[in-house]
């Protein structure tokens, strides 16, 4: 090895976003035809640095070199044309193109008589059967292609100019089944062989250890660890420095009475996105469902509310077998689901606080057809005072309110209602820490009332301070349903990404 | 990667909803062309034939126009890319060409050239409307469409300008090798239009835009550039129809722009049932403004109201459309990530 053999180099680089340090000296080196794992929990600065690399943002402070060419100021032209490729994790491709139009599209190949079509097609072949290991016939259409197969042809149109030094790869494999994972493996490997270095970020640590030859760990804007050797049981020590050991105490005592079940699950599934789940809440019980983000729990929980039919199944409500045909049965049976994002979901933000409480729960102040206004305004008003809503005027207008006020609201409008079970949809997502606990102690009251709860949440921590049991879901599939007391935060976290089940369950 | 829980992999070959939605229409269309031609006992005939051609000629080319501002916004019914507007500006240019040539004796190298202007002119201000203010395509050309046909009536009087220049006699009258002068010059354009979008990279780069907007421009297409053209060459292709629109009625005639808007759509989104790829296509476009000639003239042949017509037209693209948005609903529940 050479003294340098880096080519991709960014040394103590930070950038502060307002409110936010989002790097503070982090360290990120790649050498030519490694595969290079980038991890780390959200919001720990993985998709900053790729941003700054990509010339999307500029950085505060610290170097960057490719290929030993220091780049004072990054442009994303200067960055293509030093030989960087990203595949974004969104594919990017028309449905009714053909492999061969998507391959070259934006640099088509023309001759006089208009494009060269074969000429495409053929390359287009080739370089997906010699490069990336795979044969899909030029002609195919894309809506034809499996996922796996258009996730190929999106990484052949980024290199089919064959000038690719650095390609850095977003989730590569998070909207694949298990199955077609090795197909973009096998591409990646291809790739290797080509001596090009590639940058790996992803959340499944299953397949960052299959994959990747070293892997940089970020936390808190930093680095905090490089594995030079990554082996499959390096998971446990990813883990542990991904996750750190501060973790703030900011979640209430759980002492739930767990009474009969409210809600058991059987079997459930869509047939694309969840698929034989079992879960069953009881009256007062916190239930958490962990997952990443396309582990299927969105799905999950449309459908037990009503927005999505199962294809497979059985749902039985208060011990009577029940299916919701639409949200409003859902309601009208009793069950709430509190949107993830209530800006379009779950609030009409031109309506004011007062209406928008009372907005699901109209037939109780209305008389006959006409609302009481002055009844709705008192009931309104209790609420707002009961969760704390600041400013305390219901007549504010529900868009300027910061977002845990907002979600607030959306709460309080369902605990009118008197529910018996609630499915909380990451309820704490973009709220601050002090709004959180606010949240935190609201879901509280739900309990205490004797209602079922379920929180949906990408945030591990969130779920095992809260939630008496924990479900957690991998591609679709429940892969543990444990009490939360026998979690940690290192089990957790190895669970949703994959790490090893089998050993973490142990 | 050995415990991973595996999801059964999905293969779409089966012939999908989505494919039977597509085709739906182009099935009524053959039935109802199948009844004609047992019914009417002429209908089968050259001069029948010969007649349906040249009846398209208006229709095709401003369904040209449509084809390519469709393959540049998309091919959604409501949000994707419609020009509303093209019959009106070929109206426009019709009623500028008849009152330049008979109410001004100007000479056809005046008002030609005056009137293609004219339609550029909407098409630019459709272009605007849409890229620009970010106009849905479909309420910014129905609203100028409004506007042109209003000024269409302040240049007319409402009335309507016989013409009788050679030029647009010989379009009406006149053959080249034995075929409608019209029909083969509508083919020129065609085979124009046709290399233009389906060979040369400038077309599969307007497609790629009406494809996935998104894809596009990560590939480093300028899709405002290519959706603001369309729009300017769908101008254009109404300017274009403007003479044959005069040959067909011998002048100008107030209201022809409604009947060529229902013939336009309903040929243009019915064409792309004779794709394989079931998107709009020149050749889908071309086909079905034939189909529906050929229809209209099959129901006048066999003594059908002219108002039942316009019924029979309308529920027709009622199904064309509704046929084009089921197939797009089941195509997305298949290809959804």
């Amino acid at each position: 090895m050479s003294a340098d053999p880096d080519i991709l180099m960014l040394k103590g680089i930070s950038k502060a976003f307002p409110g936010v340090q989002a790097l503070e000296g982090a360290t990120l080196c790649v050498a030519a035809g490694e595969v290079h794992g980038l991890v780390g929990e959200n919001g720990a600065g993985k998709s900053t640095i790729i941003k700054i690399i990509a010339g999307v943002y500029d950085r505060d402070a610290g170097t960057m070199s490719i290929d030993g060419r220091h780049f004072d100021h990054v442009s994303p032209q200067g960055v293509h044309d030093a030989g960087v490729r990203f595949i974004h994790q969104e594919l990017h491709l028309v449905p009714h193109f053909t492999v061969a139009e998507s391959v070259f599209m934006g640099q088509e190949v023309t001759g006089k008589f208009g494009l060269k079509r074969k000429t495409m097609r053929l390359r287009a072949e080739a370089f997906l059967r010699d490069v990336l290991n795979t044969r899909i016939s030029g002609d195919t259409l894309i809506r034809d292609l499996g996922i796996a197969e258009r996730k190929l042809v999106q990484i052949a149109r980024a290199l089919i100019d064959d000038e690719a030094k650095i390609v850095v790869f977003d989730e590569p494999t998070a909207p694949l089944a298990s199955s077609e994972i090795e197909q973009v493996f096998q591409a990646i490997r291809g790739l290797q062989e080509r001596g090009i270095a590639m940058i790996y970020v992803s959340h499944y640590l299953g397949e960052i250890t299959d994959i990747c030859d070293r892997v940089t760990v970020f936390r808190n804007g930093r680095d905090v660890a490089v594995l030079d050797e990554v082996t499959e049981d390096s998971s446990d020590s990813i883990i542990r420095h991904m996750v750190g050991r501060d973790i703030e105490a900011l979640y209430p005592e759980i002492h739930h009475k767990v009474g009969e079940p409210v809600l058991e699950v059987a079997g459930l599934g869509d047939g694309r996105k969840f698929f034989g789940v079992d879960l069953t809440v009881g009256k007062g019980e916190l239930v958490g469902i962990a997952g990443l983000i396309g582990s299927g729990r969105e799905e999950l929980t449309d459908t037990i509310y009503g927005l999505n039919q199962p294809t497979t199944g059985t749902m039985t409500m208060d011990g009577v077998p029940n299916r919701f045909a639409s949200p409003a049965d859902a309601v009208g049976k009793g069950i709430v689901l509190v949107p993830r994002d209530r800006r379009h979901d779950g609030l009409v933000l031109d309506f004011t606080v007062a209406d928008n409480i009372n907005l699901a729960s109209l037939e109780q102040v209305a008389v006959s057809i006409l609302e009481d206004r002055s009844a709705a305004a008192k009931r309104a008003e209790k609420l707002a005072e009961q969760i704390d809503i600041r400013p305390r005027d219901p007549d504010a207008i529900a868009r300027f309110l910061s977002g845990g006020n907002q979600q607030k609201v959306v709460l309080a409008r369902w605990l009118a209602t008197g529910a018996k079970l609630f499915i909380l949809d990451e309820p704490t997502v973009g709220v601050d820490i002090g709004a959180k606990v606010e949240i935190y102690q609201l879901i509280e009251k739900l309990t205490a009332q004797g209602a079922g709860v379920i929180v949906s949440s990408s945030d591990p921590a969130e779920l095992l301070g809260i939630c008496d049991r924990i479900v957690v879901m991998l591609r679709g599939r429940v892969v543990a349903n444990e009490a939360a007391r026998s979690l940690t935060l290192d089990s957790l976290t190895a669970l949703t990404t994959h790490s090893n089940p089998a050993e973490v369950l142990a | 990667m050995t415990s991973r829980t595996a999801r059964e992999p999905r293969r779409f070959g089966v012939p999908s909803l989505s494919a039977m939605a597509g085709y739906l229409p182009l099935v009524i269309f053959v039935c109802l062309l199948g009844y004609l031609s047992v019914v009417s006992s002429n209908f089968l005939t050259f001069p029948t034939f010969d007649l349906i051609l040249r009846q398209a000629v208006p229709t095709t080319i401003v369904c040209l126009g449509l084809s390519i501002v469709v393959m540049a916004g998309g091919d959604d019914v409501v949000s994707g890319g419609i020009d509303l507007s093209i019959p009106a500006v070929a109206v426009l240019a019709a009623a500028i060409i008849a009152d330049q040539l008979t109410n001004h004796a100007a000479s056809l190298a005046v008002a030609l050239p005056l009137a293609l202007m004219a339609a550029l002119l909407v098409g630019a201000v459709n272009a605007m409307l849409v890229v620009r203010i970010g106009m849905t395509p479909l309420l910014a050309t129905l609203s100028t469409s409004v506007a042109v046909v209003g000024i269409v009536k302040v240049v007319t009087s409402s009335r309507r300008i016989n013409v009788d220049h050679p030029a647009v006699v010989w379009l009406r009258d006149g053959t080249i090798g034995g075929v409608s002068s019209g029909v083969v010059l509508t083919l020129v354009f065609f085979g124009v239009f046709f290399f233009i979008a389906h060979r040369t990279r400038w077309g599969l780069n307007l497609q790629a835009v009406g494809g996935s907007r998104d894809a596009a421009e990560v590939s480093g297409i300028p899709v405002s550039r290519f959706v603001a053209l369309s729009f300017i060459i769908a101008g254009f292709a109404g300017g274009l129809a403007a003479m044959f629109i005069l040959a067909r009625g011998s002048g100008s005639t107030p209201g022809t722009e409604e009947n060529l808007l229902l013939e336009m759509v309903l040929a243009t989104f019915l064409g792309s049932a004779f794709s394989p790829r079931r998107v709009v296509t020149l050749w889908g476009a071309i086909l079905g403004a034939v189909l529906v000639s050929a229809l209209s003239i099959g129901f006048k042949s066999i003594g059908v109201n002219v108002f039942w017509t316009g019924c029979i037209k309308g529920a027709l693209i009622l199904i064309v459309v509704a046929s084009a948005s089921l197939s797009a609903k089941f195509d997305r529940r298949k290809t959804a990530i």
